[in-house]
C-alpha cells in the first residue's frame, strides 16, 4: 500500500517534468539554448500566484469545469498499473472505465471552450470534438485486443499478466496495437502531427484555443490536467507494450519505469521535431490508421493466432 | 386477456417511472396549450393505452391498445395543430404506424390462425409448426421495429418528435419506444421459440446501423427537439446491439452471456427511458421560453434558467455514456456483451463482430461531440436573440418535473444493483437463468460474464470523483485566491452574439468529415465591398442537410409511385385499338410464358419470344414517340 501511494506521488511528481522535458529535448534538437527540465513547475508556482481573471461573458461552468476537467484524471491515476511487482494496484476498474474518465475530463474541457463566447473558445471545442470522437473506438478497439493478449480487461492486472509472460506467440498484433496506442498518445495529448501545444496561430490550435480565456489557478488546473494526461498515457504504454523490469528489485524496478516514461518521452519529441503538423482534415486519416491497426491486430489474433 | 409475469411488471415500472414525473411537467405546461381537454384526454389515453399494451395477454387486446396507443400519440402531435409542418409530420406518423401495425395483424393471423383470443403459450404452439419462421420473424421486426425507430423505418422520428407538445415527445422519445422494445421480448421469447444465428445478426446490424446513423444526423441538426429524436434512433441502435449479442449467444448456446446482453438492452432501455425524457422537458422548458427549436437562437441560458441547465446537463453526461453516471454503466455492459465474442467459435462471426464495437465506440464519441454542441450553443456563452435574452425560469411544476426525473436518473446511478435484481429476475424468467451474484458478487462492483471480461464500480468511481474534486476544491479556497472579471479576450475585438461559434460550425469538421452521408446544400451569400473577395460587410451561410434514406428509400419511391401512375394513367385513355393491341399482347406472353414455365424450358426459345414480345409492344402499343 506504501508503495501504492508513493508510486502515485512519483506519477504526480514526474508528470509536470515531462512537458518540459519533451520542450528540452526538442529546442536541444533544434540548436536552441534548452530549457531548465524543472521549467514546468516554476510556470505552475507562477500561476499558483496569481489573481485570477474571469470574463463577464462567463457563466458557473467556467467556475465548476476546470476542477472536473482535473479529477477525472487525478482519479485515472489511482488505477494506473503497478510498476513494482508486488504493489498494491486496483483490480475493480477497467480500461474502458479510464477512458470513459478521460473522455469526462475533456468533455467538461470542451464546455470550458464554450463557455466564454469567444470564437477561439468554439473553434478549439469543435475540433476537439472532431478528433476525440474519431479517437474513440480506435482506443476501444485497441483496448479490445490488449485485452485478450494479456487475458485480462483490467489495466492492472493487463500490466502484471503481459509482465509475467510475454507474448511472443502474439508478438504481430501486439506490435500492431501497440503502434495504434502510440498514434492515439499522440493524438489524445495533442502533440504536434494532430496539435501543436507551442503556438497560438488560430489555424493551428486545439487544446490551447479552448483555454484561451483562463488565467491564475484555473489555468493551473487545466496545464496539470493536461501533463497528467500525458503521464497517464505514457504509462499504460510503458506498462502494457513495453512490459519489462516488473519483477526487478524495487529501487530499480522504479528507475527502469521512469526511464521508459522519459524513452517515451524522448520518442514523441524527436517525432515532434521531425514532422510537420498535419491539417485538421488530414487529421482522420493519421487516426484512421489506428483504427486500422486495431483492426489488423484483432484479426491477426483471430485468424493467425499470431 | 392480461399476462402480469415479470417482463410485464418490468415494463409496467418503466412506463410509471417515465409517466409521474412527466405528468407534473405536463400540468406545469398545460396553461400553454389551446386545446386543454383534447390534449388531456389523449394524454391520459395515450398512457393507459401503453400500459394495456404491456400488460395483454392476447393477440386482440395487445392489438386493441397497440392502435389505442398509435392513434392517441398521433392526435397528440396535432396539439398545436396552428403549424402546417406539423399536419404533415401527423400524417407521415400515421402512416409509418400504421405500415407497422399492417405486419404486426399479418404476425398476429399467423400465429393465433385466425383466433385473436388465445394466450401466447397456445401462439407459440402454432407458430412453432408454421412451415416459415423467418418470414414471422420478419414480420414482428418491421411491425415492432417500425415503432421503435430504427433505420431504415427511423424517418418519421425527426418529424413527429418536434411537432408534438415536449411533454409529450418526453413520453413518446422516452417511453413509446420502450414499450416497442417490450414487444419484441415478449414476441421472440413467448411466440417464435427456435431462433435462428442469422436473426440476432440482423438485429445487431440494424442496431449497429441506426446508432450510427442516429448520431450522425443529431450532429448535423439545429432543430433541438429533431436532434434529441435523432438520438433517439441512436439509442435504440444500442439497445438493439445488446438485444442481438443476446440473440446469437443464445443461438450459439452461451446462455450466460446471453443472459448478460438482454441485461445490458433492458438496462440500456431504462437508462434511455430517464435521460431522454429529461432531455426532452429541457428542450422543452427552453422552447417555451425562447418560442423556438433552433438552436441558432439560444445561447447564455444557464444564466435565466440554472435547474433547466443542470438537470440537461446531467443528463448529456449521462446519454454521452460518461462515467459514473447510468448511461455508462449501460454502455459499458453491451461493450462486455460485444467483448464476449471472443467466446464465439465461428470464424466469421467472430471477425464481424469488433465492426460492431467499432460502429459502438464511434457512436459513443460522436454522441460527446453532440451533446457537448446541444448544451454548449444552448446554455453557455451569450444569448443570439431577443427571446434568450429575455428567458427566465420555468414555472414549479415543471421544474418539479424535471427534477423528479433528474432524481430517476441519479437512482439509475447509485442504485444499479437494485435494478440489476430486477433485470435478472426477467432474463431469469426467460432464459432460466440467474447471473446476478455473478455480476454483482457485492453491491460495489459489477462484473462481465466474459472470459477476461472487465470490471467497473459505479459507486467508488463517485465517491473517488466527489472527493477528488471537493479536495482540490479545498486547495483552492485555501489559498484565498483573489479574481476579477473582466472582458473576454478576443484579440482585441469585442465579443458578441455573433462572433461566437455557432451549432452549424460546431458541427462544421465533422459534417465535412462525413460530407458523402451528409451531402448538404450549403448556400453562402455575401456582400463583397468594391470587389475585393475577402472583405465583405454582410454574410449569410445556411446549411441542410438531405437525409440519405429518407431521400434514397422514401422520396425514390415517391417518385417511382408517380412515374407508375402516369403510365397507368395513359393506359386509361387509350384509343380502342390500343385496347385490342393490349389485349392481343396479354394473350401472346401468357401463351409464351406457358411454354416456357410450364411446358418445356430452352434458354433460345426464351430469348426468341421475348424478341417477338418485345418487338410487339413497340409496335402496337407505345407506338411511335411523338
Amino acid at each position: 500500500m506504501i508503495l501504492y501511494i508513493f508510486s502515485i506521488l512519483l506519477l504526480i511528481f514526474l508528470a509536470p517534468l515531462m512537458p518540459s522535458f519533451m520542450k528540452m529535448v526538442k529546442m536541444y534538437l533544434l540548436y536552441k539554448k534548452p530549457i531548465s527540465i524543472f521549467q514546468g513547475y516554476r510556470d505552475f508556482s507562477k500561476l499558483l500566484s496569481k489573481e485570477i481573471i474571469i470574463s463577464k461573458e462567463t457563466s458557473a461552468i467556467t467556475r465548476i469545469a476546470p476542477f472536473l476537467v482535473l479529477s477525472p484524471l487525478l482519479l485515472t491515476l489511482f488505477f494506473l498499473p503497478p510498476i513494482v511487482s508486488g504493489e498494491y494496484y486496483v483490480s475493480f476498474v477497467d480500461a474502458f472505465t479510464i477512458t470513459g474518465l478521460i473522455s469526462l475530463s475533456t468533455f467538461f474541457l470542451m464546455l470550458l471552450g464554450l463557455d466564454s463566447a469567444s470564437s477561439f473558445g468554439g473553434l478549439g471545442s469543435s475540433r476537439e470534438a472532431f478528433i476525440s470522437a474519431l479517437v474513440e473506438p480506435a482506443m476501444i478497439l485497441t483496448l479490445f485486443s490488449v485485452s485478450m493478449m494479456a487475458k485480462n480487461l483490467g489495466i492492472g492486472q493487463a500490466g502484471i499478466n503481459l509482465s509475467l509472460h510475454f507474448p511472443s506467440s502474439h508478438i504481430a498484433s501486439f506490435i500492431f496495437a501497440g503502434i495504434s496506442f502510440f498514434i492515439l498518445l499522440i493524438a489524445e495529448n495533442g502533440r504536434i502531427p494532430v496539435d501543436n501545444p507551442e503556438t497560438h496561430l488560430e489555424l493551428t490550435m486545439v487544446h490551447e484555443a479552448m483555454i484561451l480565456d483562463l488565467s491564475g489557478f484555473y489555468l493551473l488546473l487545466i496545464e496539470s490536467a493536461g501533463s497528467i494526461k500525458f503521464i497517464i498515457f505514457a504509462s499504460i504504454f510503458v506498462s502494457l507494450f513495453v512490459p519489462f523490469g516488473l519483477n526487478l528489485p524495487i529501487v530499480s524496478a522504479i528507475l527502469v519505469f521512469i526511464a521508459k516514461l522519459f524513452i517515451v518521452a524522448i520518442a514523441v519529441a524527436l517525432l515532434e521535431v521531425n514532422i510537420a503538423k498535419l491539417r485538421l482534415f488530414k487529421v482522420p486519416n493519421l487516426l484512421g490508421i489506428a483504427i486500422v491497426f486495431a483492426f489488423l491486430s484483432l484479426i491477426t489474433f483471430y485468424v493467425l493466432g499470431a | 386477456m392480461f399476462i402480469f409475469d415479470k417482463l410485464s411488471i418490468l415494463f409496467v415500472f418503466l412506463i410509471m417511472l417515465g409517466v409521474v414525473p412527466n405528468l407534473f411537467y405536463s400540468f406545469g405546461y398545460l396553461p400553454h396549450i389551446k386545446r386543454k381537454v383534447h390534449y388531456l384526454v389523449h394524454y391520459f389515453g395515450f398512457i393507459i393505452s401503453m400500459l394495456g399494451v404491456v400488460v395483454a395477454g392476447n393477440a386482440l387486446v395487445f392489438l386493441l391498445f397497440w392502435e389505442l396507443m398509435s392513434l392517441t400519440s398521433w392526435q397528440l402531435i396535432l396539439t398545436e395543430i396552428e403549424d402546417k409542418s406539423t399536419i404533415k409530420a401527423a400524417r407521415f406518423y400515421f402512416f409509418m404506424t400504421h405500415f407497422g401495425f399492417v405486419f404486426l395483424l399479418l404476425f398476429f393471423l399467423i400465429v393465433t390462425n385466425g383466433n385473436l383470443e388465445i394466450d401466447f403459450n397456445s401462439m407459440k404452439i402454432i407458430a412453432s409448426n408454421f412451415a416459415y419462421p423467418t418470414l414471422l420473424f420478419f414480420f414482428a421486426v418491421l411491425g415492432l421495429l417500425s415503432k421503435a425507430g430504427v433505420v431504415p423505418m427511423h424517418v418519421w422520428l425527426p418529424y413527429a418528435h418536434p411537432a408534438a407538445p415536449s411533454p409529450v415527445s418526453a413520453l413518446m422519445s422516452g417511453v413509446m419506444l420502450k414499450v416497442a422494445i417490450y414487444g419484441l421480448f415478449r414476441f421472440l421469447f413467448d411466440i417464435l421459440s427456435d431462433w435462428q444465428l442469422e436473426w440476432g445478426v440482423l438485429i445487431l446490424i440494424l442496431g449497429a446501423i441506426s446508432s450510427l446513423v442516429g448520431v450522425l444526423y443529431a450532429l448535423s441538426e439545429h432543430d433541438i427537439k429533431a436532434l434529441l429524436a435523432n438520438h433517439s434512433i441512436e439509442n435504440i441502435g444500442i439497445i438493439l446491439l445488446g438485444f442481438g449479442m443476446g440473440m446469437i449467444f443464445l443461438s450459439l448456446k452461451l446462455p450466460t452471456l446471453s443472459a448478460f446482453a438482454f441485461m445490458a438492452a433492458l438496462f440500456h432501455s431504462f437508462n434511455h427511458m430517464s435521460f431522454k425524457s429529461l432531455l426532452f422537458m429541457g428542450a422543452g422548458s427552453v422552447l417555451h421560453q425562447t418560442k423556438t427549436k433552433n438552436m441558432e437562437k439560444y445561447g447564455g441560458l444557464i444564466k435565466a434558467m440554472p435547474i433547466t441547465a443542470f438537470t440537461f446537463l446531467l443528463a448529456s453526461i449521462s446519454i454521452s455514456a460518461l462515467p459514473p453516471t447510468n448511461g455508462f454503466l449501460s454502455e459499458w455492459m453491451i461493450f462486455q456483451s460485444l467483448l464476449g465474442s471472443a467466446s464465439i467459435d465461428n470464424i466469421s462471426l467472430k471477425l464481424a463482430i469488433p465492426f460492431s464495437v467499432f460502429a459502438l465506440a464511434l457512436t459513443g464519441g460522436l454522441a460527446i461531440a453532440c451533446f457537448v454542441k446541444v448544451f454548449g450553443i444552448t446554455f453557455l456563452g451569450l444569448h443570439r436573440s431577443t427571446n434568450a435574452k429575455h428567458a427566465h425560469e420555468v414555472n414549479a411544476m415543471m421544474k418539479t418535473g424535471m427534477i423528479l426525473m433528474s432524481l430517476v436518473v441519479v437512482s439509475l446511478m447509485l442504485f444499479t444493483p437494485f435494478y440489476m435484481k430486477l433485470f435478472d429476475g426477467v432474463t431469469g424468467q426467460l432464459l432460466h437463468i440467474s447471473i446476478y451474484n455473478k455480476i454483482f458478487p457485492n453491491i460495489w462492483s459489477m462484473h462481465s460474464i466474459s472470459d477476461n471480461g472487465g470490471i467497473v464500480s459505479p459507486l467508488i468511481l463517485l465517491a473517488g470523483l466527489i472527493v477528488l474534486t471537493l479536495s482540490i476544491y479545498a486547495i483552492y479556497k485555501s489559498l484565498n485566491i483573489k479574481d476579477r472579471v473582466y472582458h473576454t479576450w478576443a484579440c482585441g475585438y469585442n465579443t458578441s452574439a455573433k462572433t461566437q461559434y455557432s451549432a452549424t460550425g460546431f458541427a462544421g469538421p465533422i459534417r465535412r468529415f462525413f460530407t458523402w452521408l451528409y451531402n448538404p446544400d450549403e448556400h453562402f451569400e455575401k456582400e463583397v465591398i468594391a470587389g475585393h473577395k475577402t472583405k465583405f460587410k454582410d454574410a449569410s451561410f445556411s446549411v441542410h442537410v438531405r437525409p440519405l434514406f429518407e431521400r434514397s428509400l422514401y422520396q425514390s419511391s415517391v417518385k417511382w409511385t408517380n412515374k407508375m401512375s402516369y403510365y397507368v394513367y395513359r393506359l386509361a385513355h387509350f384509343e380502342q385499338s390500343r385496347y385490342a393491341a393490349m389485349i392481343f399482347n396479354i394473350l401472346l406472353s401468357v401463351l409464351f410464358s406457358y411454354r416456357i414455365f410450364v411446358h418445356e424450358f430452352s434458354w433460345a426459345t426464351l430469348a426468341l419470344e421475348s424478341v417477338v414480345m418485345i418487338i410487339s409492344i413497340k409496335v402496337l402499343l407505345i407506338g411511335d414517340k411523338k
